[in-house]
């Protein structure tokens, strides 16, 4: 067997050894527990050197402003979401949500079955939609309000409010345990009778 | 005299000079094909997938296989390390004359050895906070986690990280904390959202806000200024097999989305990946200081409280250009600022060997004394 080939075997071998070694690390789920956080400030690219550019919040849609309820907490929003309030009662349990999004956002149906899908409940067809529409009056119109619990040992329920301003739909929701929500449910609705226009 | 035991075969082979060329040459190649990947890839990614690693893998396209074409920089230089060092040991001359020459050599091969440690071992993320706030975590912007928070505490959250690499094969997804499984239908590096039409065909999420969108793959940016959006396509599933829905997951959703299962609620995002600290730094104040009477800045710092209850920390710092907070293990430095002066960014830097190549130039500085010195004094006392 020439020498070459020998040498060439031999280094062979240690090439083995070494990428084994770097094939080793492997990334795993990692599960902790950690605190609660109100939303993180804007995230940017790394950038390595200062001075750096600006970096602002996003911009937050206009037309509607709202009063939170007494002892409701509002934490400023973070992306399409534009608020978000933890109402007192059963703090933890239960928490609304303001997103607006431009024209219609794929309608009301196609919203109504995406709201049920996420407390684990069947679509529905445009009747049975029309059967659990409601509405309460804001200064800014009617705002329809759809209330749905889950199914299960554990409920979930969900109360929305949507209206139309303009050429974006709001939608406010409320959202969490079925007893939370339940005893938070008439705050949610003074507020959405409160919405009126954004004067700024 | 022929080497006659392995041993001896396996370090004539790795003493050898045609090793030696032949890793220089693989070097100056792999400079060649790192420079070039650079204008697809952005400095950072050619660096990655040329250098810091042992092999340049290609995926050819359509194909989830990975295909190793040439020897990277770390095997290259791991090799080269080997040959050398194995060299000096076994060639060249062991005598007190020069012992400078050995230290100034064993200085060189810490550089290397630091060089290595950075490649291979070193965390880069960053921490972006804002006046009052305190944090606990830092973020790296170059790689993504799937991150699924469970609310239902009142207290704490519960986080399940599923890192970058898991989400671009197809395989499900499952954890014991997790009461239903995950399955990434689609993984984009980069993408553009926008909202959907009516003309526009049904999106392929049936949840979350992803229902109105629509998701287009889009070629990854490489620019240093340009960040990529990238978007997933997740499905979920309870342990039964019901259905929970599709959701459409983007670094460009500030807002988490997600469900609720037997009561317990569900938040997922994908966001920059989380490097949890032991410690928080709560920031007090940012200062943008500039030159009387002009708009050059003069310096930028930032007074931190560091608190780490377990240790008994519990103290401020001041972070300034240049003078980074060493702590746990990792250093902060300043690196930017934003939101008129309220948001202070800094760069967390872990590198187990950040001392090797201080502890180089030492040896450096020290062997070429110690050789010249001697050089000088044989000199001396043989002129007079």
């Amino acid at each position: 067997m020439s020498k070459c080939y020998t040498d060439f075997v031999n280094i062979i071998y240690c090439l083995i050894i070494i990428i084994s070694f770097s094939a080793c690390r492997q990334e795993k789920i990692e599960v902790r527990q950690v605190s609660k956080e109100a939303p993180s400030p804007v995230s940017m690219p790394g950038a390595g050197s200062m001075p750096s550019g600006m970096i602002d919040a996003p911009p937050h849609a206009h037309g509607v402003s709202w009063t939170p309820p007494a002892g409701w907490k509002e934490a400023p929003g973070n992306g399409i979401r534009l608020a978000t309030f933890t109402p007192p009662q059963d703090p933890g349990k239960s928490e609304a949500t303001v997103v607006a999004l431009p024209g219609d956002a794929g309608g009301e149906l196609a919203n109504v079955n995406r709201w049920r899908g996420q407390i684990g409940l069947t679509p529905i067809d445009a009747g049975l939609m029309a059967e659990a529409r409601k509405s309460v009056r804001s200064n800014l119109g009617a705002v329809t309000v759809y209330d749905f619990t889950g199914e299960g040992t554990k409920k979930s329920r969900m109360v929305v409010g949507m209206i139309k301003v303009e050429e974006t739909s709001w939608y406010f929701k409320l959202m969490g345990d079925e007893k939370a929500v339940g005893q938070n449910k008439a705050a949610f609705i003074k507020l959405l009778e409160g919405l009126k226009n954004d004067a700024s | 005299m022929r080497p006659n035991t392995p041993w001896q075969k396996l370090v004539d082979a790795l003493t050898s000079m045609k090793l030696t060329l032949a890793c220089l040459g693989l070097m100056m190649a792999l400079t060649v094909i790192c420079t070039l990947a650079q204008v697809p890839l952005g400095t950072h990614a050619a660096v990655d997938r040329t250098i810091r690693t042992f092999l340049v893998w290609w995926q050819p396209e359509g194909s989830s296989l990975n295909i190793p074409v040439f020897p990277g920089g770390g095997l290259i230089g791991a090799l080269l390390f080997i040959n050398l060092a194995l060299g000096q040991f076994m060639k060249l001359e062991w005598s007190r004359r020069k012992i400078g020459l050995w230290i100034a050599h064993l200085g060189l091969a810490f550089l290397f050895l630091g060089e290595f440690s950075t490649a291979f071992f070193q965390v880069e993320s960053h921490m972006p906070i804002e006046i009052g706030q305190t944090r606990d975590y830092t973020e790296d912007y170059r790689q993504m986690e799937l991150a699924v928070v469970e609310k239902t505490d009142a207290q704490h959250d519960s986080a399940t990280a599923i890192p970058e690499s898991m989400l671009k094969g197809s395989s499900e997804i499952s954890h014991p904390s997790l009461p239903f499984k995950l399955r990434v239908k689609h993984y984009y590096e980069n993408a553009a959202l926008s909202m959907r039409s009516p003309s526009d065909p049904p999106s392929e999420a049936t949840a979350g806000v992803g229902a109105d969108l629509v998701v287009h793959p889009e070629p990854p940016v490489s620019g240093e200024d340009q960040q990529n959006t990238i978007a997933a396509l997740v499905s979920a599933s309870a342990l039964d097999g019901r259905d929970l829905g599709s959701l459409w997951l983007s670094n460009a959703l500030g807002a988490p989305q997600g469900f609720i299962i037997e009561g317990r609620d569900f938040a997922l995002s994908l966001r920059p990946r989380r490097y949890y600290l032991p410690f928080s730094l709560t920031l007090k104040e940012f200062h943008h200081d500039k030159y009387a009477g002009t708009d050059i800045p003069k310096n930028f710092s930032s007074l931190v409280h560091l608190s780490e209850p377990g240790r008994g920390e519990d103290r401020d710092a001041l972070i300034s250009m240049n003078n980074p907070l060493r702590y746990g293990g990792k250093a902060f430095y300043q690196a930017s600022f934003g939101k008129n002066d309220t948001l202070s960014v800094f760069q967390v830097i872990q590198n187990p060997g950040w001392l090797i190549p201080y502890l180089s130039c030492i040896l450096v500085s020290l062997g070429m004394l110690i050789h010249f010195g001697m050089k000088l004094a044989g000199a001396l006392g043989g002129s007079k």
